[in-house]
C-alpha cells in the first residue's frame, strides 16, 4: 500500500497524539488532580492549549471544607499535604469553572471524590450529562480524609465494587481509576478495576508520610499524616506504573514526581500511555507546557515520528 | 501575576539573621500594591531543592536612582530554615524564579465608607515588612500613621530608618528593654487606644500569630476595624493547592480562606484565632 502523504507530514513534526478510551489527546501530558486547581488559575502563566488534558481538583457533589491547617510541609525532594478534599462542589464547578475551561483546546478530566459510595454515584451521575467533560477519574486513593475514598483501596473487592457502580452511574464518560501506592501489590487493585469496567488507570496517588517539628514535638501537619508527592516518589511511582502495565490491557497514566521531559519519557518507556505532572506545577506553573514541548523536541532530535515508538519500549538486558 | 526570571541586585545583612534582598524586576515592581507578596525560588535552578518557592512580602519598591521609576522590589528575609538560608547566601547577579506580585493587599481608607484619620500600624519583628508601603499610601491620603514596633531585643527592630524618614510617630518596645518600652508591643498600643477613645482609628498588624491575635482582640474591644497580614506555608502561591489556608468563622460554607489569594491581608474578624495555621 502506498503511504498516504498526509499521514507523514514531516514539516508538522512528530505525532504526539494518544488515545485513551476513545478520547484523543493532542499529546500525552496532563496535569494531576489537586495540583492544578480548576485549571484557569494557571492560564496567565502558561498556554493551556499546549497540553493534552487537565485533571481538575477532586470534586464531590456538595462542597467539602477540607482539613484545618497546617496542611502542607516541604520535605526532601517533595512535600506532604493533607488538604482533605476541599472543593467547591460539582454544581459550582459546572456553573463557574467549566465554561471557562471549554474555551481552551484541551481535554478536561474530572477527578471525583466521596465519603460514601452513594456520594460517588451522585457526582458521577451529575457529571455524566455535562458537555465539555472528557473523562472521570475515580479517586479512591486519597490518604487525607478520615473515612471514605481511601477505604475502597484497601481491598480489591471494594475497588471492583465501586468501579462497577460508578461505571453504571456515568455510562457516557470514560472512567479512569486512580490507584493508591499504599498497598502490598498494586496489580491486584489494577486487575480488579479493569475487570469492573475501568477504561484506564491513573497510577499513582501520594504515599502516606509524616514529618515532626522536634521543637514542639508536634506533627508538621494537623492531620498528622499526609500524602508525599514530588520527585522523591518518582522511582516508586515508576516501578508501580511498570508493574501495572504488565498486569492489565487498559491504558495506564503515569503519575508521581514528574518534573522534567526525561521523567515523562521514563514513564512512557515503562508503558504509560500518558503522564500527569503534579507537584512541579506548584514551583513551576508552566512545567506541564515545558514538558509537552520537551517531548516534541526529544522526538524531533531523535528522529522519532510517533510517540508510540516510545510508549512501552523498555528494553531488557541481554 | 507574572512569573519572571529575575536577578538579585543586592543582599544587605541587617543583623540577627535578617537581610534586605533587592530584586531587579521593573515589570513586577510597577504592579505592586501595599501588602502584596512574591513567591521566590531560593536557589538558581527551578528543579533544585528546596523545591517550593517561598512567599515574601514586598517591603519597598526599588527605584532607579536617576529616573525614579520602579526598577525592582525589596524583600525583608529572616533566616528561619533551609530555603531562607540558601536565599540570603545568594550573590548579586544570581537569577531566581519570581512569581508576583500576588495576593490581596491592604484596604486603604480611600476604599472605605467610614472616615479614618489615624492608622495604628503594629509590627512584631519582620512583621514590619508590609507596613512601609502602607505608611506611604496612608500619608498620601492624609491619614496619620503611627508605628508601634516591637521585638524581643533591639536587633529585631530592623529597617526603622525608612519610617523615620517619613517623619511619622514611632513607638518601639522590646521584651528585654534594650530599646523603647520594656514589654510587648501591644502594651503601648492598648495604652494609646485607652487615651484616644475615637472611632476614626484603624489598625493594621503584622507579626507573630499571638501578637496579631492580641491586636485583633484590642480592635474588637474598642470596636475598631483591624487588618492583619498573615503568614502561612504555601505550596503554589497562586490559589491552586489550597495548602495555605486559615480557618475563618465568617465565611459561610467557606470555613477556610487561602492566605495567598483571599489574603495575605484580611480583616481580623475573618480569622479564627484559635487555629494557628503554621
Amino acid at each position: 500500500m502506498k503511504p498516504n502523504p498526509n499521514d507523514r507530514a514531516p514539516l508538522k513534526g512528530p505525532r504526539l497524539g494518544v488515545e485513551i478510551a476513545g478520547v484523543h489527546f493532542k499529546n500525552p501530558v496532563m496535569t494531576a488532580s489537586g495540583t492544578f486547581g480548576y485549571g484557569l488559575e494557571f492560564a496567565r502563566y502558561m498556554d493551556l492549549n499546549a497540553i493534552g488534558g487537565i485533571v481538575v481538583k477532586g470534586l464531590s457533589m456538595k462542597p467539602i471544607p477540607g482539613n484545618p491547617p497546617p496542611r502542607v510541609y516541604e520535605t526532601a525532594s517533595g512535600m506532604l499535604n493533607a488538604i482533605g478534599w476541599q472543593n467547591i462542589g460539582a454544581a459550582e464547578f459546572v456553573e463557574e469553572k467549566l465554561p471557562g475551561l471549554r474555551d481552551y483546546d484541551t481535554n478536561v478530566i474530572v477527578n471525583i471524590v466521596g465519603f460514601e459510595l452513594e456520594e460517588y454515584l451522585e457526582v458521577a451521575r451529575f457529571l455524566n450529562d455535562h458537555p465539555g467533560i472528557h473523562a472521570l477519574e475515580l479517586n479512591i486513593s486519597c490518604p487525607n480524609v478520615g473515612k471514605g475514598g481511601f477505604h475502597f483501596n484497601k481491598d480489591p473487592r471494594d475497588t471492583h465494587r465501586i468501579t462497577a457502580e460508578v461505571r453504571k452511574a456515568s455510562p457516557r464518560l470514560p472512567l479512569w481509576v486512580k490507584l493508591s501506592p499504599n498497598v502490598t501489590d498494586i496489580r491486584e487493585f489494577a486487575r480488579a478495576a479493569e475487570e469492573a469496567g475501568a477504561d484506564a488507570l491513573s497510577v499513582i496517588n501520594t504515599l502516606v508520610g509524616m514529618a515532626i517539628d522536634v521543637r514542639s514535638r508536634r506533627p508538621r501537619l494537623r492531620f498528622r499524616t499526609g500524602g508525599l508527592s514530588g520527585p522523591a516518589i518518582k522511582p516508586v511511582a515508576l516501578r508501580m506504573v511498570w508493574e501495572t502495565c504488565q498486569a492489565v490491557r487498559i491504558p495506564v497514566i503515569g503519575i508521581g514526581g514528574i518534573s522534567t521531559t526525561e521523567d515523562a519519557l521514563e514513564f512512557l518507556i515503562a508503558g504509560a500511555r500518558a503522564v500527569q505532572v503534579g507537584t512541579a506545577n506548584f514551583y513551576e506553573p508552566a512545567a506541564s507546557e515545558r514538558i509537552a514541548l520537551g517531548l516534541a523536541e526529544y522526538c524531533r532530535s531523535h528522529r522519532i515520528d510517533d510517540i508510540h515508538e516510545i510508549i512501552g519500549s523498555l528494553k531488557d538486558y541481554e | 501575576m507574572l512569573d519572571k526570571k529575575v536577578k538579585i541586585k543586592a543582599v544587605r545583612d541587617l543583623g540577627a539573621g535578617n537581610h534586605l534582598i533587592v530584586i531587579a524586576s521593573p515589570e513586577q515592581a510597577r504592579l505592586v500594591r501595599p501588602g502584596q507578596f512574591v513567591m521566590l525560588k531560593c536557589v538558581e535552578n527551578t528543579g533544585e531543592n528546596p523545591l517550593l518557592r517561598r512567599p515574601f512580602t514586598i517591603f519597598n519598591i526599588h527605584r532607579n536612582a536617576r529616573s525614579g521609576k520602579p526598577a525592582g522590589v525589596e524583600l525583608l528575609v529572616k533566616e528561619v530554615g533551609v530555603g531562607t538560608r540558601r536565599l540570603v547566601s545568594a550573590r548579586p547577579g544570581q537569577t531566581l524564579d519570581c512569581l508576583g506580585p500576588q495576593g490581596h493587599g491592604f484596604q486603604l481608607p480611600s476604599d472605605l465608607p467610614s472616615r479614618v484619620t489615624t492608622a495604628c500600624l503594629v509590627a512584631g519583628g519582620v512583621g514590619i515588612a508590609p507596613l512601609l508601603l502602607l505608611a506611604e499610601s496612608l500619608l498620601a491620603l492624609r491619614v496619620k500613621p503611627i508605628l508601634f514596633y516591637g521585638g524581643g531585643t533591639v536587633a529585631d527592630l530592623v529597617l526603622r530608618e525608612p519610617f523615620e524618614r517619613l517623619g511619622i510617630d514611632i513607638i518601639t518596645s522590646t521584651e528585654d528593654g534594650s530599646h523603647g518600652e520594656r514589654g510587648l508591643v501591644t502594651e503601648p498600643l492598648a495604652q494609646f487606644l485607652r487615651i484616644h477613645p475615637r472611632k476614626d482609628i484603624r489598625l493594621y498588624a503584622c507579626g507573630p500569630w499571638g501578637m496579631m491575635r492580641a491586636v485583633h482582640e484590642l480592635a474588637v474591644g474598642h470596636d475598631l476595624q483591624c487588618e492583619v497580614s498573615l503568614e502561612a506555608r504555601m505550596g503554589c502561591g497562586l490559589g491552586a493547592c489550597l495548602g495555605c489556608v486559615v480557618a475563618s468563622p465568617a465565611a459561610e460554607g467557606r470555613p477556610y480562606l487561602r492566605v495567598c489569594q483571599d489574603g495575605p491581608v484580611m480583616n481580623s474578624r475573618l480569622v479564627r484565632w484559635d487555629i494557628e495555621p503554621v
